[in-house]
């Protein structure tokens, strides 16, 4: 009886150490404050977008005496919506698609930036209309530019072109017949990568140059807004322009090696120290990546340089397309405002172009902070585009611009007519009720 | 089980105390003995539980709250909608369910028959601890790292990839294993079946040091040869920690998903998605917890027959021991 009487009073103990730690967790909610004088920023950023951003809030920090707490997750989405559906958002959180920032902001779970002393003036002064317009939704302002870089730019190896004599393309023909004479030399052309796991946005990419060009830039905008379908001639169309290049005869190691590579994986193909491949596509950031990352002796500009995406359709001329992440705020107070108006400011969009990493979209940053030339001059081509265009894929609602990636994918493993029709009109039936959530 | 035994109804009650004078305080202790794990087990598996087969029927967004009813809806999509899950319009049928079904039939055999074979031969040699421990440490690495192994061991690049290094060895052109629709399933399996072949070995090869040495001395004084041996004998008496570690292995593979998120994030296209990796991508990336929530309830669905049987089986060995 003695010994079951031990046994009761561990069994009450186990009861009220369970009880009680269920408890502490539900209120550590509520009561845990953070001390005054520090934010958290949430985003993605990792290796050199994120020792950029570090300077930048560092430099902040020096200055306002408010500290940051910077957490960065790959998996943005799901991330940001656990901690949403657990009531425990970032104070701010950096976010790579309009198309998400709009459905955070329908929800409400965003404070609008009008309300926190980011004036319509004070954003002319600093962004252009289009920047603007894509971090605003019903006409309120939901988010900051915070970086952007210029998709239209394709890459290449100076000495190549140098041994063969070739010249950068201006249009899309004298691009087939650039990879037509690299291949009749016995080299690859292009090398892409859209591999295994997260880099099916490459393709989306390559859809979305081909097709601004082409269809022209109105049509891309109902495209990626919901007003026109995906079934439509012009999406086909862009699509068999698009496996001129993507395809088994110009891309290493064919649509499987593609598939198989990562994005980093197929610049390494060209950059690297043995080059496989001599074209590869991708925005601006390419250059900081393979110079930091891939292969520390190439000279920007030397042994690294691009050309602007050459045009299709003569009228539509080169749009350049972009992509650029916002700073959103789940939180409004005073070291939030303080901030978001730092990072708004023509000193910190100075130290955060001086690393190389990024292009800032401020009018107030000095084209002279951009520390070489490939970044100056992607950093020009935003400022002086005629006519600029949001990443499509990042403008559709959540995470779609993902499944458009996939579905791209099965096309170019199979570019027949009869299955081109099948991913599409898949792919529309999914999107058709999403627009707008 | 075994026929010698007493079964429970023959067996003499064990307690000798009638119920009806059992005193309320008894009772009261018996609760507060099982209190503190109802308390855990309700909060964290029955509420959640719950939670979740409720949010099937709606159709719900990223704040996962019971918003828009759509009753059956979710299902019916799911099962007849939905290409990424299942689509039976073509020969061989495709999505998530089926591949599942792949990983079932040869990540289960191949990893009984590799963790047999070896707990098997493991016992012959001298060095026996040595194979042993070798084949056992891919399960003490987590299965993020397995994957990133693996992803460099599928590599397309020759100076990466082992494998297409040996295949370019005997001049056959590299295979982008990961990026194939026709490879890259039986290629995940293989990276899911080396990181937990050590377990099955492990387990059978105890059952197998169980066994007494007089039956299999008996046999062999009586001429039986070493393969009648394995299977007229090791193996029958092997079938219940095989049949324990076929459900762990099944359990297993109906949950895979980290693997699959780390390798290929369920491509190329979506030609490797299994069961739960459809449910993370339509709950978290596609902003619908509602419809991910129903693949969830499949998922329970397909799980729940083994449990039963496994809990069946628990029982009737406790009451047999």
């Amino acid at each position: 009886m003695k010994q079951r009487s031990v046994l009761v009073a561990l069994a009450v103990l186990a009861l009220v150490a369970v009880v009680s730690a269920i408890a502490a967790t539900a209120s550590y909610g509520s009561r845990a404050k953070r001390s005054a004088g520090s934010i958290e920023v949430f985003s993605l950023w990792g290796g050199s977008e994120q020792d950029a951003f570090l300077k930048v809030t560092k430099a902040f920090t020096a200055k306002t005496g408010i500290d940051v707490k910077y957490t960065s997750g790959r998996d943005f989405t799901t991330d940001i919506g656990a901690r949403l559906a657990a009531g425990n958002p970032p104070d701010v959180a950096i976010v790579p698609r309009p198309g998400y920032l709009a459905s955070l902001a329908r929800r409400g779970v965003l404070k609008p930036l009008s309300g926190m002393g980011i004036t319509s003036t004070y954003m002319r002064a600093r962004y252009g209309a289009s920047w603007i317009g894509f971090g605003s939704v019903g006409g309120k302002l939901y988010g900051v530019p915070a970086k952007a870089n210029s998709k239209s730019v394709i890459w290449y190896r100076p000495a190549t072109f140098k041994k063969y004599k070739l010249k950068a393309p201006k249009t899309w023909n004298q691009l087939l017949a650039l990879t037509k004479k690299l291949k009749s030399k016995g080299l690859t052309p292009w090398a892409v990568g859209d591999g295994p796991n997260q880099s099916q946005w490459v393709l989306t990419d390559w859809f979305e140059s081909i097709y601004v060009r082409q269809a022209g830039p109105a049509k891309y905008q109902q495209l990626f807004t919901g007003k026109l379908k995906f079934t439509d001639a012009s999406v086909v169309r862009a699509l068999n322009t698009m496996t001129q290049v993507i395809n088994n005869k110009y891309v290493l190691g064919g649509i499987q090696g593609m598939l198989g590579q990562s994005f980093v994986g197929g610049i390494t193909d060209v950059f690297g120290k043995k080059p496989k491949a001599h074209l590869y596509y991708e925005g601006g950031f390419v250059g900081g990546i393979a110079i930091d990352q891939v292969n520390k002796s190439l000279k920007p500009g030397v042994s690294i340089n691009d050309f602007t995406w050459p045009s299709i359709t003569p009228k539509y001329g080169s749009p350049v397309t972009i992509g650029g992440d916002y700073a959103v705020a789940f939180k409004d107070n005073a070291n939030v405002r303080t901030f978001l108006n730092y990072i708004t400011s023509g000193a910190a969009g100075t130290i955060w172009v001086s690393t190389g990493a990024i292009i800032s979209p401020n009018k107030l940053v000095p084209p002279r902070a951009y520390p070489n030339v490939l970044v100056r001059r992607e950093g020009a081509q935003l400022a002086g585009a005629k006519t600029i265009r949001f990443d499509g894929s990042d403008q559709m609602p959540g995470a779609f611009g993902d499944t458009w990636g996939f579905a791209l994918q099965k096309i170019a493993q199979n570019p027949s007519s009869s299955n081109i029709k099948k991913v599409l009109s898949g792919f529309q039936k999914q999107i058709a009720g999403q627009w707008g959530t | 089980m075994s026929q010698a035994l007493p079964t429970p109804a023959a067996a003499p009650p064990v307690d000798a105390e009638p119920v009806g004078r059992r005193s309320l305080r008894a009772r009261f202790q018996g609760l507060l003995f099982i209190a503190p794990a109802l308390v855990v087990l309700l909060l964290f598996l029955v509420y959640p539980a719950y939670y979740t087969i409720r949010l099937s029927f709606y159709q719900s967004d990223f704040l996962f709250k019971f918003t828009n009813w759509v009753g059956l809806d979710n299902f019916k999509h799911l099962l007849t909608n939905d290409p990424d899950f299942l689509d039976l319009s073509q020969f061989p049928p495709s999505g998530a369910l089926v591949n599942n079904l792949r990983w079932v039939i040869f990540y289960i055999s191949i990893s009984l028959l590799f963790g047999l074979g070896f707990a098997v031969l493991a016992v012959r040699v001298r060095y026996e601890r040595l194979v042993k421990s070798v084949i056992f440490v891919p399960m003490a690495i987590s299965a993020t790292a397995v994957g990133i192994i693996w992803l460099f061991v599928y590599s397309p690049d020759i100076n990466q990839g082992v494998l297409n290094a040996v295949l370019h060895a005997f001049g056959h052109d590299p295979v982008s294993w990961l990026g194939r629709s026709d490879t890259v399933n039986y290629a995940l399996i293989f990276a899911y079946i080396w990181a937990s072949t050590g377990f099955v070995m492990v387990v059978l090869s105890a059952a197998i040091k169980g066994i007494p040495t007089e039956i299999l001395e008996a046999a062999r004084a009586d001429g039986a040869g070493e393969w009648p041996i394995f299977w007229r004998i090791m193996v029958p008496m092997l079938s219940l920690p095989i049949s324990i570690v076929t459900i762990w292995l099944f359990i297993n593979v109906i949950k895979v998903f980290d693997i699959i998120y780390v390798m290929t994030g369920g491509g190329p296209g979506t030609s490797s998605r299994v069961i739960a990796f459809s449910m993370y991508y339509e709950t978290f990336p596609n902003l619908r917890p509602g419809y991910g929530a129903a693949v969830a309830v499949i998922m329970l669905i397909l799980v729940l027959p083994v449990m039963v049987v496994n809990v069946r089986r628990f029982r009737s060995e406790r009451v047999v021991t």
